[in-house]
């Protein structure tokens, strides 16, 4: 064949002719494939990103997110498992372009709507290290006015998005199985029950690496990520906690909190995890209040705290479930007097849990900050 | 067979240089970027240092600015060789070199850097960038192959039959890759950026590498090639199975099984194909020894050695079984590098190093090529097993179902050897730049004929 024809050849079945089988059969089929199933399987209603979802989508674009998470949890057991339902064609139909992503360093971020809490989300983009010391995401201060809790509309948007990821798949799907995250909060009792172990080296080991990014290196709950998180973490020194109240913590994390679940970890290092939290708390001898600031503390605690915290002071009085956080079960957790009576004076920030100041007397907020200790059981 | 005067010396030294010296901006990329895994605070949280836009600027770096840069200063030679007329026109070849550097790597380089970007692999600069891509294309197309056509040409050379399917074939598949997702939502739209992913490299940057393989292989070893049946064979299997492969890039996602089915399969010929095509340029080498002492000749070589390994790989990463452990980890990225870093770059190196030499002012330093011949293969070898092992590492944590930052944490110190490598890969590059800038002059009277 002479070279003029040979190149003619080439250049029409190599270059054209394959281009079109290519995406003939891998483009425009499977897309037709995809786009019935879409229209089969998708809810009635679209749910297409609001103006600020779609900002924040731009940002999550041009900063290259897709790079290390993907948004697309495939049809194998290891995805299921750790992230959930497998991504199904509609979830992605408002996608233009795509962010499957190729490459995971990060988690799969397909059902991030529901993982964590807002404050946790803003104070881990203005910088992930000060929440998961071992992180290596970037950091994002430039879309803060200078605070994790002062996000400027850009890291509006870009939460906006990432809440927004997953959401009408929960709508249409309400199996728990959908989501299969070890770190999501729940508000659940069930929890494993984990040996009374001591806190070795390498549990303050384990601590200083998952915990003391927001409760401190001391657990003073001032780590280098509290200052963003509402309510702030909890200062580990001013509590006495039962193992059984840090076991269903850490199992099931604070649900209406930044703290998250760590279902993932095996029961051993959550023993030594809790073994660790347990320790911070020194027990110093305390003199007996009065019978009548007992009596008063009962009181006032049956007219204005009960309702939430329940009659035995197990955080289940009847108004419990109508608010968004599992109030304190004193029961299980006794605070310090001086943890008490601030909570009583100043509210807990970022918790149905107001301030007293304005409503009850000193005197009444010493008696109630007394009686709430009474509850503590421990085992 | 025409004379060397028809090769554009002056095009050839012009994006020769180019390449290496943009070599340096995408590796620069790809050095931060990896040192910000292992140091994540280091960009102080300025924006422009952050992650996600330098891993954009690295990869299309090095596609554009370097390889790109690099097949164009081969073709300028090449193709008035294998065509035995000159190209189109050397104004044009002015132009399109101001295109390229300062419409296209230049600009895209900052426009990702500021946010302007296409979260898209191998499509990441924005689309008003693409647009000049495509004119490119098609001005290569004016500029290359109207000499393929030239009545009385006898017979075509297997380099050109690569650089003929591979422009036409990018020119349509760059608009497929960069603009359909933009319109073709999710699903439906990866479907098309996964043979994006896949054409890139497989009808781009590996034809380009064939040609220039092609070329220098029987102009060093002064015989032709051991089989054309080979060489027209392994062309064909490549055209026709390369562009099928591109599904693999989403294994077990919800695209239809079928298509997934079909292109691993795809996947495991293709690795035969390379294996016909390397036995062909393997024993087009026979005599040369195990380190041939003509450099270009063993740079060539040893891509054709990396090529053998990456499409194997590729092949097996594909299959099933073996995709969902290794996929979304590191391994997949020592594969990028084992055939970007390794095969494309080495032949592509080999390319330009053979048309220097012909060029009548440019220098040339042995000693310093030497260097970078060893020191680039160590640096490749040694980073593909790092990040090979990195990967094995990723995958078996991801299943034991250890809590996500366990995956992390394992391979942090891979992450730091990959980024120690960075010193000699580099270093190779700069000897790189050196053997074409330092040394004598070459002699016009070195030119000889091309026994092709």
């Amino acid at each position: 064949m002479s070279a003029p024809r040979t190149a003619l050849l080439v250049a029409g079945v190599g270059g054209i002719g394959f281009f079109a089988m290519s995406i003939l059969v891998l483009g425009v089929w499977p897309g037709r494939v995809l786009e019935d199933q879409t229209k089969k399987l998708a809810p009635a209603h679209p749910l297409p990103l609001t103006p600020s979802e779609q900002r924040g989508r731009e940002i999550y674009s041009r900063e290259g997110c897709a790079y290390c998470h993907t948004q697309q949890v495939r049809y194998l057991d290891r995805d299921i498992q750790r992230f959930g339902k497998p991504t199904l064609a509609w979830e992605t139909r408002f996608d233009y372009p795509h962010l499957w992503g190729t490459r995971r360093i990060g988690p799969d971020l397909s059902r991030e709507s529901s993982i964590r809490s807002d404050d946790w989300q803003f104070a881990h983009l203005y910088n992930p290290r000060n929440l998961v010391p071992d992180s290596v995401m970037p950091a994002f201060p430039s879309y803060f006015d200078g605070a994790p809790d002062r996000p400027l509309q850009s890291a509006q948007d870009l939460l906006a998005y990432l809440k927004s990821l997953g959401r009408a798949r929960e709508l249409a799907d309400t199996d728990p199985a959908l989501n299969a995250s070890a770190s999501s909060a729940r508000r659940e009792d069930k929890h494993p029950q984990l040996a009374s172990v001591s806190a070795t080296p390498q549990a303050r080991d384990l601590y200083a690496h998952n915990c003391a990014g927001c409760h401190g290196e001391k657990g003073d709950g001032e780590g280098p990520g509290a200052s963003g998180l509402r309510p702030h973490p909890a200062n580990l020194t001013e509590h006495e906690y039962t193992n059984d109240r840090v076991a269903r913590a850490l199992w099931n994390g604070i649900a209406g909190s930044a703290m998250p679940a760590w279902r993932d970890f095996p029961a051993s290092d959550l023993a030594a995890l809790s073994a660790v939290v347990r320790q911070f708390h020194t027990a110093s001898p305390e003199a007996t209040p009065p019978q009548q600031i007992v009596d008063l503390g009962r009181q006032i605690y049956a007219d204005h705290c009960a309702q939430c915290h329940g009659e035995n002071g197990a955080g289940d009085g009847p108004g419990a479930k109508e608010i968004n956080m599992q109030p304190t079960d004193f029961t299980a957790e006794r605070p310090s007097l001086a943890e008490s009576l601030r909570a009583l004076r100043n509210g807990v920030d970022g918790t149905p849990m107001a301030p007293w100041n304005t409503k009850l007397s000193e005197a009444e907020l010493s008696a109630v900050a007394y009686y709430v200790r009474s509850f503590y059981t421990p085992e | 067979m025409n004379t060397r005067s028809e090769v554009e010396h002056e095009l050839v030294f012009a994006h020769g240089l180019a390449a290496v010296l943009l070599l340096f901006v995408a590796i620069g990329f790809g050095i931060l970027a990896s040192t910000e895994l292992v140091s994540p605070d280091l960009s102080h949280g300025i924006p422009v240092l952050s992650w996600g836009r330098l891993r954009y600027d690295h990869t299309q770096g090095i596609l554009f600015g370097w390889l790109g840069n690099a097949f164009f200063a081969f073709l300028y030679y090449g193709i008035p060789i294998v065509t035995g007329r000159p190209v189109t026109s050397r104004n044009l070849g002015r132009v399109m070199f101001g295109i390229w550097n300062f419409m296209i790597v230049l600009p895209g380089w900052a426009l990702v850097l500021a946010g302007f970007s296409q979260p898209l692999e191998w499509a990441e600069f924005p689309i008003v960038i693409d647009v000049f891509v495509v004119l490119a294309i098609l001005l290569a197309i004016i500029q290359f192959l109207p000499g393929f056509f030239r009545a009385g040409l006898e017979n075509l050379y297997v380099s050109g039959w690569y650089v003929v399917g591979s422009l036409v074939f990018t020119a349509l598949a760059y608009p497929m890759g960069n603009f359909v997702p933009e319109y073709v939502p999710g699903a439906r739209g990866a479907a098309f950026s996964g043979l994006w992913i896949h054409d890139a490299v497989g009808l781009f940057v590996t034809p380009m590498a064939l040609s220039a393989i092609y070329f220098v292989i029987p102009a060093a070893m002064k015989r032709p090639v051991y089989s054309h049946f080979l060489s027209m064979l392994g062309f064909w299997l490549l055209f026709f199975l390369y562009p099928l492969n591109g599904t693999h890039h989403y294994v077990f996602s919800v695209i239809p099984m079928d298509a997934q089915k079909g292109a691993i399969a795809a996947s495991a010929l293709l690795g035969v194909d390379v294996i016909i095509v390397v036995a062909n340029l393997l024993l087009s080498m026979r005599g040369s020894g195990l380190i041939p002492r003509d450099l270009p000749l063993r740079f060539v070589g040893t891509s054709t050695v990396f090529y053998l390994i990456v499409s194997i790989q590729g092949s097996l990463q594909a299959q099933m079984m073996f995709n969902q452990s290794i996929h979304f980890t590191d391994w997949v990225v020592g594969h990028s590098h084992l055939a970007m870093l390794g095969f494309a770059t080495f032949a592509a190196a080999g390319g330009l190093i053979h048309a220097w030499r012909h060029i009548p002012w440019a220098r040339y330093n042995r000693d310093a090529m030497e260097a970078a011949y060893w020191l680039l293969t160590t640096g490749v070898l040694a980073m593909f097993i790092d990040l090979t092992l990195a990967g094995l590492v990723e995958g078996s944590t991801w299943a034991s179902g250890a809590p996500w930052l366990e995956s992390v944490r394992a391979v942090r110190s891979y992450w730091l050897f990959r980024t120690i490598l960075s010193v000699p890969i580099a270093l190779g590059f700069v000897a790189l730049l050196m053997g074409m800038t330092t040394g004598p002059r070459n002699q016009p009277a070195a030119e000889e004929r091309l026994a092709a």
